[in-house]
């Protein structure tokens, strides 16, 4: 398993990354490509989510079912989403 | 559109294109719901009495553990192997046969789905142009049913159309979730509160029907009905010029309840057919009656 | 939040145990293997009222046959018949229902029943049957057979198990008082928005109905984490999840099914309970309130349809390969068609609202994938079929019924075709010919379930029924069925849940109800036989079946508590029950298979590789001084009871004024009070359960089982918080996206707790190394960080509520508050939930715990990232995007 020290710098990372989040908010790229500026946003907050399930919950070092049961979940809950969604449009 | 415009009765036509069901409502349902019926029974029959056959065929008589008489199976004839306890779980072979049934029986499932698609997308699909549709908004309430028509005449609790004339409902509801559907003419659609959903039916015949609520919405659903009242197109076209012009000459836009309110009272104590007197249609009603008159073009 | 809490009190109490006997017999070094994670050296010792003082069974469990046995009982079996005994007495409520549904049919219109009765009547009905009748009773076959089947000694989490069942009885017991507080729910069973609003259904029983609903799915749950993880990892050597025996299969599949779609019914009702009780306004929202609440019923309504329906196709395996003497035919495909169908069911759901303003390219979309899911059923039908084949068929009584039940399950299957085209559902949808067929396809599935019972009664009582009366029993059953739910495909154009018809159609819904009263009466019958050969049946012997190969039968009926005479193991081909002793050389011994099969091949040797990890060695110390009795599970449920039954009178976020307000404020406070200290008593309890090593444990090798289950339980969560966060989604899609602003003003709030939770979840990794280094200091220092920041979380989160109150906006201003507060409300109270747990391991901590095992705090961190996790997600969410 990992060290202390990557795991201080795992939790340096995901900080920065929160503050960017809000940085590209204020600094008014929502404003100005909506779009682009959600994608970054999303696509941050999934790395963050990435790197806490790999290594805070060490999936990275376990059998990969456990990964593969997550994921079934989360494929459920994003295929509900999805579609609902879509059926309105 | 070609073969539409020999025929004299819109509702009449003999509504195959290839062989996609078309048609009214009605006629689609009957013929997808019989080709179905037939199918579905003669796959019940056929499944469930092999099923009989082979219980009665391999039931134990106390024939001791050799084969069943008929032995019909050709490549586990000899000996047959029995299950023994505790032992680990395995399956017997068969799998050649269990694919042909299912190959069979998809066959019939998704030619009948694939065959059905195509009156769905008629269905569903926009009326064909140059035809002007009798458009009805349906709203339902707890209890009840309320049509506004094209010119902003409302009623409550009887709905009016012209026979042979495609009639599109725009279906909402201003409470709860209902259900509007007309048994005879084989049209439903979801009442929901913020939502409008579409349909349509075609009146073959004249007449007084039965307008149901088809989902559960609270102590009155049993009895929230109406009455769909099909008229004779040139009756309709009188009944319906004269509530437009009592819609106009009331005080303003404001007070088409009033006038649905009279034209319910008309129609639900009077004959529906000649009884309102028809001092001279105003022009929508022209116009849709014109519509209807030259939907063959 | 009993939930989570759960998997890991087992392992906390058991610290417990270890630091009151001061921490020294760790060294003694006779630990057990870290399988079952809380087996200790202690458990001779552990049992409450001295073992073996007072009973013939040991281990504290009062005698078989009194009362008291099934208070605290946790055994399976046990608990199994608890189940199957209070799921019959449901079949018996939800029956009456229906009788008097059909006298009111009759004759068309008003009659025996007011508007208002019927349609309460029509609702419970369906409720009862589908959720508290249907699934619980598989379930007390598959509490009681199926770890027979694999050969564990009982379930993962015995005492969850109990807390599952006692669940289930108080919310049966809360539907039964909603009758009496006014006037139960109304509004059918698939609670369509905005009528099981309070605005029309204002009556305090419709929140009762909807509570107990709610307490089910959490019964649910527990039921699901605990069976996952037994099934996957406790399964006997060679029993590979290929070999599973058919009925076990079932349930497998059912429950994975259960684990997800049951998460989005936790989210639909939770977020129905807070619409009636705080007001909150998801349902009422005019763009598409109906529209979600239809989106997560069905997601969940339809995977439902297999849940109930699967345990019956298990049943149906194992009787027709025993009353055949064949084995199933083609049994791979049999299997891979399941798990196809259980997968699929999870994109279907839409096919219930055709009818709807979906648009067309949906509707397509989920018109094919229907179809692609009734072509496996065809195989499966087609399999039981050719299994016949060359069989010496005996007609029993449980074959008469799994044979009807297939035939029955065949004309449900073609009638559910028609409904599939959607130009004819168009017109089908909400008459009778909806109901005729589910009640094919379901009542049929129920039929397979009462041939299991006769099939398994033997087992389970160790009598024999009377086979004549059996036989009696299925032709009234068969013929009252059909003439129950045939005549309504004749008749059905009658609209759904309405007791007026054309009078035309009156000869056949008269006939359906001589039906009725038939199949009634049937089961009057079956009631006298199984309660009369308790007494008078002939012993039955350990295997009474022919050609029965599975593990149940080899085993005395009924078997004993500890269910094996030895060790179950596959190894040689066909069941063994080993010494302990032979035990040890399994490990080598994978080729029991044949070597065919991929899974779990190597499963006992990863199992020990990992578990003899640093800091996990532990030596066997098998199975003695299994405890099987614990009062908490009954004592939750009563709790669990009298706080939703105060809760229900609670409405528009307060409690009325007067008599009625006190008294369900009172009954709040009590039923919050007993159930927080009976979990309190069970994390307390020194409670051993079944202990490894376990013979397969595919996939899950070498992830003991406590880990197991609080994964599976996050899995469950994640849907759960993922349906939160559809329909939030859903809602701003409905309303147009981009014109939607944010709740807060300002992210900061937000930012500074996102900071808050990434720096605990730190601090809790922080805890784990410590306890890793032995570092007592180190423990209590991370651990203390954590709830400090956990706490500033709250606060914060505290402060900017109560800001947002200030300017008016509440839960129920408006769809946007709304989303808002419930949304991170519900995330709230899951930091609520692990703060508690981390100032209960603190004060262990202190005390010197986890210094030596620190699984505790690191299956507490998994659930605290977890929360983090979905932080990261509802903040970009709630207060930037
Ligand atoms: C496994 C066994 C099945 C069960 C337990 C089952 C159960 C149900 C239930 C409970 C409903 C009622 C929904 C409502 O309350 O409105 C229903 C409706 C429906 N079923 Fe099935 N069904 C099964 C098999 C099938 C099959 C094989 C098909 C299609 C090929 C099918 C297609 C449908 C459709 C399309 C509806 C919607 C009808 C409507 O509400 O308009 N079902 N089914
Ligand atoms: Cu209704
Ligand atoms: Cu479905």
């Amino acid at each position: 398993m990992a060290s202390t020290k990557l795991y201080a710098a795992i939790y340096v990372v995901l900080f920065a990354f929160a503050t960017l989040q809000v940085a590209v908010e204020e600094l008014g790229f929502l404003g100005e490509a909506y779009w682009v500026a959600f994608g970054a946003i999303i696509v941050l907050s999934f790395l963050k989510a990435l790197v806490v399930a790999g290594y805070y919950q060490h999936l990275r070092y376990e059998p990969r079912s456990l990964s593969y049961l997550i994921l079934t979940g989360l494929l459920a809950a994003l295929a509900l989403t999805v579609a609902a969604s879509y059926s309105i449009t | 559109m070609s073969w539409f415009t020999q025929l004299p009765e819109p509702t009449s036509l003999p509504v195959q294109n290839g062989i996609v069901p078309r048609g009214t409502m009605v006629e689609v349902f009957r013929q997808i719901y019989f080709v179905f019926l037939v199918l579905g029974t003669l796959v019940g029959i056929v499944v469930i009495g092999y099923m009989c056959y082979l219980a009665y065929q391999y039931r134990d008589a106390g024939r001791g553990d050799a084969d069943g008489e008929g032995g019909e199976g050709g490549e586990d004839g000899e000996e047959v192997d029995r299950p023994t306890l505790g032992e680990l779980p395995t399956g017997s072979g068969g799998g050649r046969k269990l694919f042909t049934s299912l190959a069979l029986s998809a066959i019939i499932v998704i030619s009948l789905i694939a065959w059905t698609y195509g009156t769905l997308l008629f269905v569903e699909g926009a009326p064909s142009q140059g035809e002007e549709d009798f458009e009805v908004d349906v709203t339902g309430y707890q209890f009840g049913w309320e049509f506004e028509y094209p010119n902003g005449h409302t009623t409550d609790g009887v709905l009016r159309v012209p026979q042979g004339e495609r009639i599109d409902l725009t279906v909402t509801s201003r409470d709860v979730w209902h259900n509007f559907g007309i048994p005879r003419f084989k049209v439903k659609s979801d009442a929901i509160p913020g939502q409008t959903t579409e349909s349509w039916f075609t009146a073959s015949e004249t007449g007084t029907f039965q307008a149901a609520c088809y989902e559960l919405c609270g102590a009155g659903h049993s009895a929230m009905n109406a009455e769909v009242i099909v008229m004779e197109p040139t009756a309709f076209e009188q009944w319906y010029a004269n509530t437009s012009n009592t819609s106009a000459n009331a005080t303003g836009s404001g007070n088409a309840t009033e006038a649905g309110a009279n034209a319910t009272n008309a129609t639900t104590t009077g004959a529906p057919n000649g009884t309102t007197n028809a001092t001279g249609g105003n022009s929508t009603g022209n116009a849709l009656l014109g519509a209807t008159t030259t939907r063959s073009a | 939040m009993t939930t989570d809490g759960q998997p890991m009190n087992d392992s906390t109490g058991d610290d417990e145990a270890k630091t009151t006997d001061d921490g020294s017999r760790r060294t003694d070094g006779r630990h057990t293997k870290a399988d079952g994670g809380h087996a200790t050296t202690d458990s001779e010792f552990a049992t409450p009222s001295g073992a073996g003082t007072d009973t013939e069974d040991g281990h504290g469990l009062p005698p078989l046959g009194s009362v008291r046995r099934y208070l605290v009982t946790t055994n399976h079996k046990d608990v199994g018949v608890l189940y199957i005994v209070t799921a019959l007495f449901f079949l018996i409520f939800g029956g009456v229902l229906a009788l008097l549904m059909r006298l009111q049919l009759w004759t068309a219109g008003q009659g025996l029943l007011s508007a208002g009765a019927y349609n309460q009547a029509v609702s419970i009905h369906g409720l009862i049957m589908v959720f508290w009748f249907l699934s619980p009773f598989a379930f007390g076959f598959a509490n009681y057979i199926v770890p027979l089947q694999i050969g564990a000694k009982d379930l993962a989490f015995p005492r969850l198990n109990a807390l599952s069942y006692w669940l289930y009885a108080a919310s049966g017991l809360l539907l039964g008082v909603s009758f009496f507080q006014g006037a139960s729910f109304a509004g059918g069973w698939t609670m369509y928005a905005p009528l099981d609003l309070p605005m029309y259904t204002p009556e305090v029983g419709s929140t009762t109905a909807i509570l107990a609903l709610l307490l089910f799915v959490v019964s649910i749950t527990v039921s699901s984490v605990n069976f996952l993880t037994t099934m996957h990892r406790m399964r006997a050597e060679g029993l590979t999840l290929r070999r599973l025996p058919l009925f076990t299969w079932t349930i497998l599949l059912t429950v994975w099914m259960m684990l997800f779609a049951f998460a989005a019914l936790l989210a639909a009702l939770m977020i129905l309970s807070s619409d009636r009780l705080l007001g909150t306004t998801y349902f009422s929202f005019t763009e598409g309130g109906s529209l979600l609440w239809a989106h997560l019923f069905w997601f969940f309504g339809h995977p439902e349809v297999y849940i109930v329906f699967f345990p019956a196709l298990g049943v149906m395996a194992e009787t027709f390969q025993t009353f055949t003497g064949r084995r199933l035919v083609g049994r791979k495909w049999f299997i891979a068609s399941m798990v196809l169908v259980a997968l699929q069911s999870f994109g279907v759901w839409m096919h219930h609202m055709f009818l709807t303003s979906i648009n067309l390219q949906v509707k397509t979309l989920f018109m094919a994938t229907t179809i692609g899911i009734s072509l496996p059923f065809d195989l499966m039908v087609f399999s039981l079929i050719y299994t016949m084949i060359k069989g010496r068929i005996r007609f029993v009584t449980p074959f008469l019924f799994t044979f009807g039940a297939l035939v029955l399950f065949i004309v449900g299957g073609i009638t559910g075709v028609f409904l599939g085209a959607v130009v004819l559902d168009y017109e089908f949808r909400g008459t009778y010919w909806v109901v005729a067929h589910f009640h094919y396809v379901m009542v049929g599935g129920v039929t397979a379930l009462i041939g299991g019972l006769y099939y398994w009664y033997p087992k389970i009582t160790g009598k024999m029924y009377d086979e004549f009366l059996g036989k009696v029993h299925f032709a009234a059953y068969f013929v009252g069925f059909n003439l129950l739910y045939f005549p309504m495909f004749l008749a059905w154009e009658t609209p759904r849940r309405v007791f007026d018809y054309p009078p035309g159609l009156t000869p056949w819904h008269q006939l359906a109800t001589i039906g009725a009263f038939v199949l009634g009466a049937s089961f009057l019958l079956m009631f006298y036989n199984l309660t009369a050969s308790l007494f008078t049946g002939e012993e039955a012997g350990d295997n009474p079946w022919a050609y029965s190969t599975t593990a149940e039968w080899t085993v005395p009926s009924p078997p004993p508590l500890e269910n094996f005479p030895g060790i179950p193991s596959y190894r040689s081909g066909s069941i063994d029950f080993l010494a302990e002793d032979e035990r040890s050389a399994i490990g080598s011994g994978t080729a029991a298979d044949g070597g065919e099969l991929t899974d779990g091949g190597v499963a006992t040797v990863s199992d020990q590789a990992t578990d003899h990890a640093p800091g996990h060695e532990r030596i066997t110390d098998e199975g003695e001084g299994e405890d099987h009795a614990s009062i908490w599970p009954l004592a939750i449920g009563v709790g669990a009871f009298v706080l939703l039954l105060g809760a229900s009178g609670f409405q528009g976020a307060s409690f009325p004024d007067g008599f009625a307000g006190t008294f369900y404020a009172g009954l709040t406070g009590i039923g919050a009070l007993l159930t927080g200290g009976s979990l309190f008593g069970l994390t307390r309890e020194r409670f051993t359960g079944p202990s490894g090593p376990f013979g397969e444990s595919w996939p899950f090798d070498g992830i003991e089982n406590v880990k197991t289950g609080v994964w599976i339980f996050l899995a469950s969560d994640v849907v759960l918080f993922g349906a939160f966060i559809g329909s939030y989604v859903f809602i701003r899609v409905a309303q147009g996206w981009v014109g939607w602003e944010p709740v807060p003003h300002d992210p900061l709030p937000g930012l500074v707790n996102t900071y808050l939770l990434l720096t605990s979840s730190f601090s809790v990794v922080l805890a784990m190394v410590a306890a890793e280094k032995g570092s007592k200091r180190g423990v209590v220092a991370s651990l203390g960080l954590t709830i400090a920041l956990g706490i500033g979380f709250l606060l914060n989160k505290g402060i900017e509520w109560q800001e947002l109150f200030h300017e008016g906006l509440l839960l129920s201003t408006n769809v946007r508050t709304s989303t808002f507060f419930l949304t991170t409300g519900l995330h709230a109270l899951h930091v609520i939930a692990g703060l508690v747990i981390a100032i209960y391991m603190l004060t262990r901590a202190t005390r010197g715990a986890y210094l030596e095992d620190e699984r505790p705090i690191e299956y507490f961190g998994l659930y605290w990232h977890f929360v983090d996790i979905v932080w990261l997600f509802l903040f970009p969410l709630f207060y930037i995007l």
